[in-house]
């Protein structure tokens, strides 16, 4: 009985979010403030800048079985430390490629803009990951941790 | 292979991406300034020093074949001086990019034109 009903159960993906502390986060701070609703599977991590976030730090979340890795900063050209952002897209784009080479989906992780303001933008934007990553299914590598267990 | 066979081997593959993440040459590509770390000048110099020679050679290539038309491997080793083991290598690499191609045969060896 129980096995059916696990079974029937959706897929609840867990969504590792970085957000830097200057537009994303204070977009999350408006998301929540103005009562806009975005799905819970997201566990936000609040960065000072995008730039600052390791790669390994990335690929040890999919490591740990995040499903999905957002980073959310701020847009081009208003970075507070006038380039971080920059720094991450190239860095992206490199751990996009590092994620086919493994096997594990490159739309797995996601870099999105958003400002202070657009509180609007951040709900929106992580009930669309969210239904993206559950479309996805669960993350190859998080099997693994059950079978530690 | 199994299920759990392949998330192992998967996790293992990981695992060496976030070693390898960590390793300076793939810092230095992604460009990512290590705090607290001192930059080992002699590694540094040697591996810009690989990745020089490497695409002075490889423009060599090209400009000899752009001179003197389709070459075979032995002959491009002979005009650039470059030892075939390197020259193969150079093709390898140069074919992959699109740079250069295989147009036809000449002493059981292929003849390689810029693209």
């Amino acid at each position: 009985m129980v096995e059916a009903v696990m079974e029937k159960a959706e897929f609840e993906p867990t969504i590792v979010a970085f957000c830097c502390n200057w537009c994303a986060y204070a977009g999350a701070d408006l998301a929540g403030t103005s009562r806009f609703e975005y799905p819970t599977n997201v566990r936000i991590i609040r960065v000072m800048c995008t730039g600052r976030i390791d790669p390994t730090i990335i690929l040890s979340a999919f490591r740990s079985g995040a499903d999905g890795v957002l980073i959310a900063g701020c847009h081009p050209g208003d970075c507070h430390y006038v380039k971080g952002n920059y720094a991450m897209e190239r860095r992206f784009n490199f751990l996009k490629d590092i994620l086919n080479h493994l096997g594990i989906e490159p739309e797995r992780l996601v870099l999105e803009w958003v400002s202070a303001g657009e509180g609007g933008k951040f709900a929106a934007l992580i009930r669309n990951v969210t239904r993206q990553i559950k479309d996805l299914g669960p993350n190859p590598l998080k099997e693994t941790m059950i079978e530690k267990e | 292979m199994s299920e759990p066979k392949k998330r192992k081997k998967l996790s293992k593959r990981t695992d060496a991406a976030i070693e390898a993440l960590k390793t300076q040459r793939l810092r230095w590509v992604m460009g990512i300034s290590q705090v607290g770390v001192k930059i080992d000048e002699e590694r540094y110099h040697a591996v810009v020093d690989n990745i020089m020679k490497d695409e002075i050679e490889r423009q060599m290539i090209i400009g000899a074949i752009k001179e003197k038309g389709p070459m075979t491997i032995k002959e491009l080793s002979e005009t650039t001086d470059i030892p075939p083991d390197r020259m193969l290598r150079h093709i390898i690499a140069l074919r992959k990019t699109g740079t250069v191609s295989e147009v036809g045969e000449k002493e059981h060896g292929y003849l390689y034109a810029v693209l």
